[in-house]
């Protein structure tokens, strides 16, 4: 009798209910907060900047002449510009100094990096527009925090498998291996 | 109110269920098994754009015109150069090694000085250096004490050696074992001078005497693309090709005709061929014909048969398709690419002479250009000084060895590396951890070819002078590196030399101008090619004369070292990719096979896979036997290429050295220092 008085002061489904919001709680806000580093990138690079200056996107990120696309730019390119500090900002002056001059490229992080076994032809993705994959930093003055999955080594952004398969599903277009798996 | 065990229970089951609606568990389970992918092992793909790029690829021994693919500027790939006559797209199977070999685990990462027996320590460039200078003028202006070891025949870099040496009051300077030297040599008892050309694409039949011409001899690629542009797919060959050497190799295999003829017999049988030719009524206006008809008049067909074992029917129908080609052409030479004696040549050369094909398919080379007033044309062989160090008739106290293996590749390569022993202080100017280098005491690590400037002047056996350059492909080398011309360059400045340059590239951009050539074109994957000197040779004779007749011998069998190019040269070891092509009757785990006919198997007592001790001199080697009916009576075949104690993983610890049972004996007549007629002992183990 005494077991079931104090059994009826444990709150019957409320425990459970408590467990079970703070659980969700935690697997949707602390979860990501504990699964991914945060890194910014090494330069602070403003697109804002860039785009105030009149240049296009298609200056920087363009597909080579055999097709393959170029990502972002190296050395060769930034110091088409960049190969004295420019202006004012301490962004382009520890470019300038650090990689440009020393002749080392800038260690990018990127936001959306596919392992070396998945093949992405961006010719074959060109009628889609950058943000339907990418993030959108045409305006931005300063990069995104970079989130590393502290499990995968990969970005947060980094799309998975089952994006690739759903997408090309959706269009109706062949999710074979080989269509990227060389 | 208080929490009993139940409400703790309840909380963590709604805790378990809450979670089941959160990412935790499947993220988690997609990240992990990405994870468990990410083995630090795995290959990582460098990004970039796929580039194309020229370069001289020095790997080989006659040098590849190559384009190197490159991703964000690193090399993964080699082609031939489609755009170069030397190349015509193709690329000697070492070469084709090329990028894997950039990377190879066997590069000197750094400098390196020697703290102990088989221990180096990594120093600074600064530190090096100094050290290379201090010892060099300790010993300069004393002639003979400083003394330098070349492994590449065609490099301008030869020029800036023998010039520093004789700014420090020496001229020792001593080339590795070639054709060419010999070549030339042969040229001059033939009453010319200048490297003998041979134009295999404007014969109609090609007799290669020993010279493996379509594998390892010459510009191998070249000749390659001759052959092949004769053998039209699904039309007539348009010209006849016969080896005869004392192995069924790879120049042989693709012949029309093979004749066995062991190494100790290649003049008597050129001599033999010329009997028939003449009798057959081939003359010659050279001063000497009566002379040599005389002579060649001794070697009856019966005679040949004696020393080849080819029976006279078949020296008949030889020199009949001889006769009856418009464009004849014959190839004399080693069967590996050394060690043959002048009069092999000349025998061989003779039957130009006789075919009055001098000129046309045997060319010579007029001397070129030098970029070094100072500097001079070493005529000294590696061979023969290191044996005079091993007595002590020479005394060095520093040797420079520039691109060369002697402890691996001389004759009684056993003997060679103990010689290194007497010399105080060795610098090793080598891309890899090589035999030599790991007996050196200071070891400046040369880049790889996709890494520097680099020139080729008239490699063995081009029909017309020939000058090829290179450019790095690379922006920086992978290792901690230096080119050995410049590091010597540098020294000559600090020893209060001035050769004029201060860099490999203003040597070899001043070698393209006193061509004429134009170096920009050069390094962009061109070549410039000049004319062969009109000249006329004679017979050779009086020279042939003095050749010794091959001796028979039932104790002992002729020795041919086999040289296959995908197996590495002289001054490489095989490239790892390559040695998936070594065939299990050539190596099997580590023992490698020699291989001889069954009736030679038979006269030493030996069975397939019996297990033998070859000496000669003081060195012998341990392999066992693969019968093979592609092999000259009375001759034993040894792959070179194996036995490797230095290098890497891949290559080490490999069968066994045929250079540890090669003899030197000096040639009658010449006294040049000779090895290709080498015969050895066999007994069972």
């Amino acid at each position: 009798m005494e077991e079931k008085k104090q059994c009826k002061g444990c709150g019957g489904a409320l425990p459970f209910v408590i467990g079970f919001v703070a659980a969700v709680i935690a697997g949707w806000v602390l979860f990501p907060n504990l699964l991914y580093s945060k890194k910014v990138q090494p330069i602070r690079f403003s697109h804002k900047i860039h785009q105030e200056q009149g240049m296009e996107c298609s200056g920087c990120h363009a597909f080579r002449d055999d097709g393959s696309y170029a990502g972002l730019p190296n050395n060769d390119k930034c110091m088409e510009c960049h190969s004295d500090v420019v202006g004012s900002d301490p962004a382009e002056k520890l470019y300038v100094e650090e990689y440009a001059k020393k002749g080392k490229e800038v260690p990018w992080l990127i936001y959306q990096y596919q392992p070396d076994n998945v093949i992405f032809s961006h010719k074959a993705h060109e009628s889609f527009e950058c943000k339907s994959c990418h993030l959108e930093l045409e305006k931005s003055d300063t990069p995104p925090v970079y989130y590393e999955n502290r499990l995968s080594g990969y970005s947060k952004q980094t799309m998975k498998m089952w994006q690739c398969e759903r997408c090309h599903a959706e269009n109706g277009v062949s999710n074979a291996c080989h269509v990227c798996h060389k | 109110m208080g929490l009993d065990r139940r409400g703790f229970v309840k909380i963590v089951v709604g805790g378990v269920a809450g979670t089941l609606f959160t990412p935790v568990i499947w993220q988690s389970l997609d990240d992990v098994s990405i994870w468990s992918q990410n083995w630090p092992w795995i290959p990582r793909l460098n990004k970039g754009e796929v580039k194309s790029k020229a370069a001289l690829s020095k790997l080989c021994p006659s040098g590849c015109a190559v384009k190197v693919k490159t991703v964000g500027g690193l090399p993964f790939a080699v082609a031939g150069n489609a755009a170069n006559p030397m190349s015509k797209g193709g690329v000697c199977p070492v070469c084709a090694a090329g990028a894997q070999l950039m990377y190879s685990p066997a590069r000197v990462q750094s400098p390196m000085k020697k703290v102990g027996e088989g221990k180096f320590e990594a120093i600074k460039w600064e530190d090096a250096e100094a050290l290379l200078v201090e010892k060099l003028t300790a010993l300069k202006g004393q002639d003979g004490k400083i003394a330098a070891i070349s492994g590449d025949e065609t490099g301008t870099a030869n020029e800036v050696i023998s010039a520093l040496l004789a700014g420090l009051g020496n001229s020792g300077t001593y080339m590795m074992p070639g054709e060419k030297f010999v070549a030339e040599k042969g040229v001059k008892l033939m009453g010319g001078s200048g490297q003998p050309g041979f134009d295999i694409a404007g014969a109609d039949l090609v007799l290669m005497i020993g010279a493996d011409a379509l594998d390892s001899w010459g510009a191998t690629v070249a000749n390659q693309k001759a052959f092949a542009a004769t053998r039209p797919t699904g039309g007539v060959a348009t010209a006849k090709f016969v080896y005869a050497g004392p192995v069924l190799n790879s120049s042989a295999a693709v012949s029309d005709k093979f004749l066995p003829v062991p190494p100790t017999a290649t003049a008597a049988f050129a001599l033999g061929l010329a009997n028939q030719l003449i009798s057959a009524g081939a003359v010659s206006s050279a001063p000497d014909f009566a002379e040599y008809k005389a002579l060649a008049a001794k070697y009856t067909a019966e005679e040949v048969e004696k020393a080849t074992g080819l029976k006279p029917e078949t020296m008949k129908e030889l020199a009949a398709m001889i006769k009856a080609a418009k464009a004849p052409l014959v190839i004399a030479g080693a069967s590996f690419g050394q060690g043959a004696g002048a009069l092999d040549f000349v025998a061989g050369a003779s039957l130009n002479v006789l075919l009055g094909r001098v000129g046309s398919g045997m060319t010579l080379l007029p001397a070129a250009p030098k970029a070094i007033a100072s500097s001079s044309v070493s005529e000294k062989d590696a061979a023969s000084f290191l044996a005079n160090v091993a007595t002590g008739k020479a005394a060095v106290g520093a040797l420079l060895v520039y691109e060369a293996n002697p402890a691996y590749a001389l004759p009684q390569a056993g003997d060679m590396a103990k010689a290194l022993g007497n010399i105080a202080f060795k610098v090793s100017f080598s891309t890899y951890m090589d035999e030599t280098a790991a007996l050196c005491d200071l070891i400046l690590p040369a880049p790889h070819p996709y890494e520097r400037f680099d020139d080729a002047m008239n490699p063995y056996g081009v029909a017309k002078p020939t000058y090829l350059a290179g450019k790095p492909v690379v922006k920086k080398p992978v290792a901690d590196c230096k080119d050995p011309v410049d590091v010597l360059l540098g020294a000559a400045g600090k020893l209060g030399l001035s050769l004029g340059f201060e860099t490999y590239a203003d040597v070899i951009k001043a070698k393209a101008a006193a061509l004429g050539a134009d170096f920009d074109a050069l390094t962009a994957g061109g070549i410039w090619n000049g004319e062969a000197k009109g000249a006329s040779l004679n017979l050779g004779a009086s020279a042939l004369a003095k050749a010794a007749p091959a001796k028979a011998d039932d104790k002992t069998l002729a020795l041919a070292p086999v040289c296959k190019l995908a197996y590495g040269s002289a001054t490489l070891a095989t490239p790892p990719a390559n040695l998936l092509t070594v065939r299990d009757t050539e190596l099997s785990g580590k023992d490698l096979f020699v291989q001889m006919n069954a009736a030679t198997a038979k006269k030493v007592g030996v069975a397939e896979g019996a297990k033998v001790k070859l000496s000669a001199g003081s060195g012998e080697m341990k392999a066992r036997v693969h019968l093979n009916e592609g092999v000259a009576p009375g001759t034993v075949a040894v792959l070179l290429g194996f036995g490797r104690s230095a290098w890497d993983e891949f290559t080490k610890g490999k069968g066994d050295n045929v250079y540890k049972i090669l003899t030197v004996s000096d040639e009658a007549g010449t006294g040049l220092k000779v090895w290709a007629g080498s015969t050895v002992t066999v007994a069972k183990v």
